[in-house]
């Protein structure tokens, strides 16, 4: 008897969960392994908010109960980063040193939060919200009341944002041109929306460069944001958010052409016969825009995994994205982005 | 309002290849739970083979109530070598954490890393192990150090209890052993100690010996070495044979250095002859081997029987027949314990089911021998033998110096007769020297007087008298040869059993109770003679009796049918491996609902 095809994806966010379930609904024989580097089942990323509303455990905010991995036959590779991926004899190889086959391989890495170059010798100095886990270790960083330095934005920071003026703490942006990141802003726009923030309980410091974070002296916040000018502004945790980029450097050396993200045609298949690709970590290309372009959002991205798992199992459909992806301002002022609906 | 405390119970698998100081680590491990004052069963399983391949599995049950016998499923699984600990995945309960290797030197194939395995209910934990010992020690072979360092960091467990075990474990090497080690473990417990925790992450506190206790970690033939010392043991002869040899180490060590004498015979004939013969002399005397050697002692022990001689026999059983497999656990030696041999040789046999009853056992076993004249077999098994527990030592010496029924009993009324016929069917018993007492000893049926006699009135009446006198062991003093646990009155189910399974009996009864089925088990730690009034009285209360042991023939069972004519259900395992509580729960489940049919 044949072995069953081998679908690998790797990434465990909603583009990859996507697709997995459409190629077990469309092709109930293959092997379907999910690769992830994260300790966790798939959980829904755009809940971590809740963990500042004192939600402690990662099983609250899982999409799937964990009987789903085995009632649906999928297997979840967990602590598992990809290190290398060889299109030619279609093996992955991860860090901790195993090599799998794949047959088809869907690549739904996502992205990770960009730093600028000028601030990354401060990492260490600052708290993340890229998983359940940073989410947590950032709470317990903040005292009740405490304050947040926002360095940037992005609608991942700003719904953050929302939920720690909701629950009580305090939000101090430092906005940029990443500030309403993956949004494009028109710059007669922009008053409005930085205005919309301050309506909302946002403190927004226009203009100013972060050029180092340092420790807070005795007595004060625990962080300490340096400004080009020699201001400074403090705060119990601060938070990077200039948007992301993609996760590819492990597809270096497979053979599909890359720019920022992998390269793929609207039916999101990369330039290897065996790879697609879906989700944060790819750009599409828009013969109406000439060029590769990236979409972002729960709907975008989950569509996305979903289109591509169904043209691995034969179809050729072109991804769609959502129709408006513009910036709003609700009848409350405050601001609205349909990346935040999921 | 009392302090509420949260009740702990998790089991430790470190599992990886021989060599890679897996059985340390369990040892460290335990031996620091234990002096922090948590309660402690731990059980180790090892390959026959010396060294070099070979799985290893350190099990490690801590709890702060009592327990009775390791679980199925562990709650953490470290792995030091993924080829050895894949196939244990699955014993890991749901949110129970796995720490492996995370950066494994040698290329894998797809499948070889643990990582493959653990579900999606259970926590993994990639730990840089060999990288973290390298940079403490300049060295790989911390590895099995930094686990438990990584243990302890994870599940905030104080560092010092594993540091001191740490430096008494190596202080007979070069100081360089204990120290680069505790680099290991403070680097490890620092990794462990900041990683995300994937689930509740401390323990309950310990439960601290009451106030002139010590409790301290025993194996069971550490605790029969312990009741051999307390009970004045004088000399002991044996041939090492797995899994009883440790007793023959650990006397060596200990006897001479309180006067007593330990010699290694060429074989387990000699170390029975030696033994029967130090007997003879009225030497508290003992040998110990496995069901092997048991089987060539047969002979000696039935010349023990004839001549009323006291002796001890420490056996402890492993899988067989013949050489079986050595270094797994098996209780199939319960028919050549009572019964083997030639005539009708009845001994007493006895059978602890945990570590503080081996010491007891051990004990009393020297009464019984000198209170009785007969060889007493005490029958452990691999499980037993090495499973380690925390127990509180009596703070009193608790065994008789001497129970023997010597010449003053004769009071020196007419001629010396060795074997005379008494009341007890005890008759005294001369020593050599004892002036007045010569006699003849024989394997042959002899007369009163110890001369050779085979007429038929005389060898009906000498086996009577050597069958008759151990009834009354059925009431040996301070001593229990059977419980009744659980239920009171009438139950839907009870249990038999002996030896070592009757941990997993009690667990598995517990559970029934839980799931609201009455529910009592009995332990029968005298197997010879048996205490049929007790277990009468027992099967009477119960609809359905369950008799599990790790035997295939069901060797209770069939004692037990055979000498009341009861029926009983038989749960019998060979596994190599200890009887699981859920196995055991299985069957009451089921008798339960047949009984409610």
């Amino acid at each position: 008897m044949a072995e069953p095809t081998h679908n690998v994806i790797i990434g465990n966010g909603s583009a990859g969960n996507g697709a997995a379930i459409t190629l077990r609904e469309r092709d109930p024989d293959s092997r379907i392994t999910i690769i992830t580097m994260g300790s966790l089942p798939f959980y829904n990323r755009y809940d971590l908010p809740r963990v500042f509303r004192g939600c402690d455990d990662w099983r609250e905010i899982l999409v799937h109960p964990l009987a789903y991995y085995d009632d649906n036959r999928i297997t979840l590779r967990r602590n598992s980063r990809v290190t290398d991926v060889d299109g030619r004899s279609r093996s992955i190889t991860f860090a901790h040193n195993e090599v799998m086959h794949y047959d088809q391989l869907l690549v739904c890495a996502g992205g990770r939060g960009y730093l600028p170059e000028e601030l990354s010798d401060y990492y260490g100095l600052m708290h993340g919200f890229h998983s359940f886990e940073a989410a947590i270790t950032t709470r317990r960083a903040l005292p009740e009341g405490g304050t947040v330095v926002m360095l940037g934005g992005d609608m991942i920071g700003l719904d953050l944002a929302r939920t720690l003026i909701d629950v009580g703490y305090r939000v101090a942006l430092l906005a940029n041109e990443y500030t309403f990141w993956p949004h494009r802003i028109d710059a007669d726009e922009r008053g409005g929306f930085i205005a919309a923030l301050e309506h909302m309980g946002i403190e927004v410091v226009d203009g100013m460069r972060p050029v180092a974070v340092e420790e807070g002296a005795a007595g004060t916040p625990a962080r300490r944001v340096v400004f080009d000018d020699g201001g400074s502004l403090d705060g119990d945790v601060v938070m990077p958010f200039y948007g992301l980029v993609p996760t590819a450097e492990f597809m270096l050396r497979s053979g599909v052409d890359i720019e920022r993200g992998l390269l793929v045609d609207p039916q999101l298949h990369t330039t290897d016969p065996h790879i697609w690709a879906a989700g944060d970590v790819c750009q599409i290309w828009s013969a109406a825009d000439n060029e590769y372009r990236f979409y972002y959002g729960w709907t975008n991205v989950r569509q996305m995994g979903e289109v591509a798992a169904r043209n691995v199992t034969g179809t050729n459909e072109p991804f769609e994205g959502v129709d408006d992806e513009r910036l709003h301002i609700g009848k409350d002022g405050h601001i609205l982005s349909p990346f935040w609906e999921h | 309002m009392a302090e509420q405390r949260e009740s702990t119970d998790i089991q430790f698998a470190v599992i990886g290849s021989a060599g890679d100081g897996t059985i340390a680590a369990g040892d460290i491990l335990k031996r620091a739970m234990a002096g922090l004052g948590y309660k402690v069963i731990a059980f180790d399983i090892y390959p026959a083979e010396i060294r070099g391949f070979g799985k290893c599995i350190s099990r490690v049950r801590v709890t702060t109530e009592q327990a009775y016998s390791l679980k199925r499923h562990s709650d953490v699984l470290v792995s030091l070598d993924d080829s050895y600990a894949i196939p244990h995945v699955g014993e890991v309960c749901d949110f129970g954490a796995v720490i492996y290797e995370a950066s494994p030197i040698a290329r894998q194939p797809e499948g070889g890393h643990i990582t493959a395995h653990i579900r999606p209910t259970q926590l993994p934990y990639g730990l840089n192990q060999r990288e973290i010992s390298e940079r403490a020690t300049n060295a790989a072979r911390s590895r099995n150090i930094v686990v438990l360092g990584y243990l302890a960091g994870l599940y905030d467990i104080d560092p010092q209890a594993f540091r001191d075990v740490i430096a008494d474990k190596f202080r007979s090497k070069a100081a360089i052993v204990t120290t680069s080690n505790t680099a290991a473990f403070d680097a490890a417990y620092e990794v462990g100690k900041t990683v995300f925790k994937l689930d509740q992450g401390s323990l309950g506190e310990p439960v601290h010996a009451r106030e002139g206790e010590t409790a301290t970690m025993m194996t069971g033939n550490g605790a029969i070495v312990r009741g051999c010392m307390d009970a004045g043991l004088d000399t002991f002869f044996g041939y090492p044979i797995t899994p009883a040899t440790t007793i023959l180490e650990r006397l060596a060590a200990e006897l001479p250095k309180h006067g007593g004498r330990v010699l290694q015979t060429e074989d387990e004939i000699s170390a029975i002859s030696a033994t029967i013969g130090a007997g003879y002399t009225g030497a508290r005397a003992a040998t110990a081997t496995s069901g092997p050697g048991l089987a060539l002692m047969a002979e000696m022990l039935g010349l023990g029987v004839m001549g009323e001689i006291p002796s001890v026999v420490f056996v402890s059983q492993r899988g067989g027949p013949s050489t079986g497999l050595p270094t797994k656990t098996e209780q199939s030696d319960l028919n050549i314990a009572v019964f083997g041999g030639a005539g009708d040789a009845q001994r007493i046999v006895l059978a602890p089911t945990n570590v503080d009853g081996c010491y007891r056992t051990a004990g009393k076993a020297f009464e019984m021998a000198e209170k009785y004249q007969t060889p007493v077999v005490v029958l452990l098994d691999l499980y037993l033998s090495n499973r380690y527990e925390t127990v509180v030592p009596p703070a009193k010496n608790p065994f008789a110096p001497s129970m023997n029924k010597g010449l003053d009993a004769w009071r020196g009324e007419g001629a010396y007769q060795r074997y005379q016929k008494t009341d007890d069917h005890v008759s005294p018993r001369a020593v050599p020297g004892d002036e007045g007492g010569m006699h003849t000893v024989t394997g042959l049926e002899h007369s009163e007087f110890g001369k050779p006699s085979d007429l038929p009135e005389n060898h009906m009446a000498m086996s009577a008298k050597r069958h008759e006198k151990l009834k009354a062991a059925l009431t040996h003093p301070d001593f229990t040869i059977c419980k009744r646990f659980g239920d009171e009155g009438p139950v839907d189910v009870g249990i038999l059993g002996w030896g070592s399974t009757f941990g997993e009996i009690l667990e598995a009864m517990f559970a029934a109770q839980a799931a609201g089925i009455r529910c009592s088990a009995m332990k029968v730690v005298m197997l010879s003679p048996l205490p049929e009034q007790q277990i009468v009285s027992f099967m009477d209360d119960c609809g359905a009796v369950l008799v599990p042991e790790l035997n295939y023939e069901g060797q209770l069972a069939n004692l037990i049918s055979g000498a009341l004519g009861r029926p009983v259900t038989r749960l019998n395992r060979v596994t190599g491996a200890p009887m699981q509580v859920e196995e055991i729960l299985a069957e009451i489940r089921r008798l339960a609902q047949a009984k409610a049919a």
